[in-house]
């Protein structure tokens, strides 16, 4: 914990994006997340990383709403988004993946794309009562932005196949590109290379690089193999028993004995 | 045994068959709400002929008890039962799939005891008369017209026609909505609910609404077969008719808005014309028989079309 604090004071400087304080999350007698705190910089590329148990997706789905947290809080650009439905921490800005992607099946590509638009007044039947032509001049300018981003994830070709027919790789760059269009600044991404071939995981981390330098958006991932985090991430926070246990620069993390212990399962208790 | 099937003249029964249109008229414009529910957002609603009851109650109140315009009654009850719609949907549509289907079933329930038991103000099992005389009118008109090209005895072509206009204008705005950015979040919420969340569609008002239309859309169908039957009493509408509902949506296939209507002709033909058939049986069996026919043809259905008559398949498959 005084790491933490010492590790705020350090990025004291920098601009804050998202702020997760002494969250609580209790399933039964199970703490899932027991005071985790930890911070992310803005426009940063932070992996999130803890053997397995450590409550990292719990921690994701606590911060976007997908569960409730018990106490404590959680802060995205200096508003509380603690206990918030995912809609509505999804409209502040934030968008996410799943461990196991959530392709829209019975809908095409395109359609999956144009969903996620964020700026479609006809998506209520009060706009649709308000705006009973001009939803369509709307609806095309969304449907160009999603094309582009199609093409940039090589899905073009696809784009009227239903998603249910991509294969796993191409599910990953379709949910990735989705979650684009609703034009997150800060993207939580839950083991994006997980059952990805070698080749894709390379796309899609130069992906997270360039939207971040060309749009500075800030990526927070949950990854296991240490490989891609020490070669793409600023900064990297541990999580073990539902606590972050450490956090810093990758090089530094690698030599903590905590994080060495928590990996290994040694002196469990001391970790605690 | 053995079957004897009797000739059917098609004209020598039209009084019959356009009775039978009238009601598979009426059933599918009630699987309409059912398919937006079922088809389009993925929430099974098991309380659909409670909906249609509180429309149906909510309309003769108005008139009988309260000598309203049917005019403005048929608005405001249609209001009436959508309003039931958001308020059985604010606590139901936070559960999901099993959970949310019995919470509506019990709501059907609450209703049909409701008017079996608020005898002053629904007549218990006598049910409530005289709420159609503006219709009376209309029909006696309209049969005037029809027997200027000689088809005055028909009586049943005005409701016939009526039904079925109004299931038109009915499925031309429910498919309209179906592709709007609207209907591109209800499929969304079908798809996936918590991918439509993350990409911040509430689907919590989503399904909120589409429990309210097909409210409102059961009510229609509930004025209809009020006016067919000229009675309301709680019989009518009970839990039979929104799984007959659910039968229909089977053969017409689910997400096929046009399917509703082919899988209720359907249904009501092969039940309706087993009626036909010749049997050396007693009444009670004959009826019974019928309805293991029309179990059959679900049957053959399933196994020959799985996706319905109109249902896409690759979508069902997909959709696991």
């Amino acid at each position: 914990m005084a790491d933490g604090i010492a590790a705020r004071h350090e990025q004291g400087h920098e601009d804050l994006i998202f702020a997760v304080r002494d969250l609580v999350k209790g399933f039964g007698g199970l703490m899932a997340v027991d005071g985790a705190t930890f911070e992310v910089s803005r426009g940063s590329i932070t992996a999130l990383i803890g053997p397995n148990g450590a409550g990292k997706t719990t921690l994701f789905n606590l911060a976007t709403g997908f569960i409730k947290p018990d106490r404590g809080a959680v802060e995205f650009e200096g508003q509380s988004v603690f206990g918030r439905p995912p809609h509505a921490v999804a409209r502040r800005g934030i968008g996410r993946t799943f461990q196991i992607t959530k392709a829209l099946a019975a809908m095409t590509v395109l359609d999956n794309m144009m969903l996620a638009a964020p700026d479609q007044p006809a998506e209520r039947l009060l706009g649709l009562l308000i705006h009973p032509l001009s939803w369509r001049r709307q609806e095309r300018s969304i449907r160009e932005r999603s094309m582009e981003l199609l093409e940039r994830f090589r899905l073009a070709p696809l784009a009227n196949s239903y998603a249910g027919t991509l294969s796993g790789g191409q599910r990953k760059l379709l949910e990735f590109a989705r979650l684009l269009m609703a034009k997150p600044r800060m993207v939580l991404l839950d083991e994006p290379l997980a059952g990805v071939n070698p080749v894709l995981g390379q796309q899609i981390l130069a992906h997270v690089h360039e939207l971040r330098s060309e749009q500075g958006i800030t990526f927070l991932f949950i990854e296991h193999d240490m490989e891609v985090v020490m070669n793409n991430a600023d900064r990297v926070i541990v999580m073990a028993f539902g606590r972050v246990i450490a956090s810093g620069l990758p090089s530094e993390v690698r030599n903590d004995q905590r994080v060495i212990d928590a990996y290994l399962g040694a002196h469990a208790e001391d970790v605690a | 045994m053995t079957l004897y099937l009797i000739g059917i003249a098609p004209f020598a029964h039209a009084d019959f068959w356009l009775g039978v249109g009238i009601v598979a008229g009426i059933y599918s414009i009630f699987t309409l709400g059912l398919q937006l529910n079922v088809g389009f957002t993925g929430i099974v609603n098991l309380g659909q002929a409670g909906f249609m009851a509180i429309g149906a109650y909510a309309m003769a109140i108005l008139i009988v008890t309260y000598g309203w315009s049917p005019w403005l009654a048929l608005p405001v009850a249609t209001l009436i039962a959508m309003l039931a719609g958001v308020i059985v949907a604010m606590p139901a549509v936070r559960l999901r799939g099993d959970y949310l289907a019995i919470a509506t079933i019990a709501a059907a329930e609450i209703v049909q005891s409701t008017a079996q038991n608020a005898i002053s103000l629904t007549g218990g099992n006598n049910g409530l008369l005289g709420f159609d005389a503006a219709w009376q009118t209309i029909q006696v008109w309209l049969l005037g017209a029809l027997s200027t090209i000689g088809l005055g005895d028909m009586d049943q072509i005005p409701l016939f026609a009526v039904t079925w206009i109004t299931f038109a204008v009915l499925l031309a705005i429910l498919v309209t909505l179906q592709h709007t950015p609207w209907g591109r979040v209800l499929r969304a919420i079908r798809e996936d609910e918590d991918a439509a969340e993350a990409l911040g569609k509430n689907a919590y008002a989503y399904k909120v609404q589409s429990l309210a239309l097909a409210a409102g859309i059961g009510a229609i169908a509930g004025y209809l077969l009020a006016i067919n039957i000229t009675l309301i009493y709680p019989g009518t509408y009970s839990a039979d008719f929104t799984f007959i509902g659910f039968a229909i949506l089977v053969l017409g296939g689910l997400g096929s808005y046009s399917g509703v209507a082919l899988g209720s002709v359907l249904l009501w033909f092969v039940l309706e014309g087993a009626r036909f058939l010749d049997l050396p049986l007693s009444a009670d069996k004959v009826a019974a028989l019928r309805l293991l026919i029309v179990g059959l043809v679900l049957i053959l259905v399933m196994a020959l079309r799985p996706q319905g008559i109109l249902g896409k398949r690759e979508e069902m498959v997909l959709r696991g």
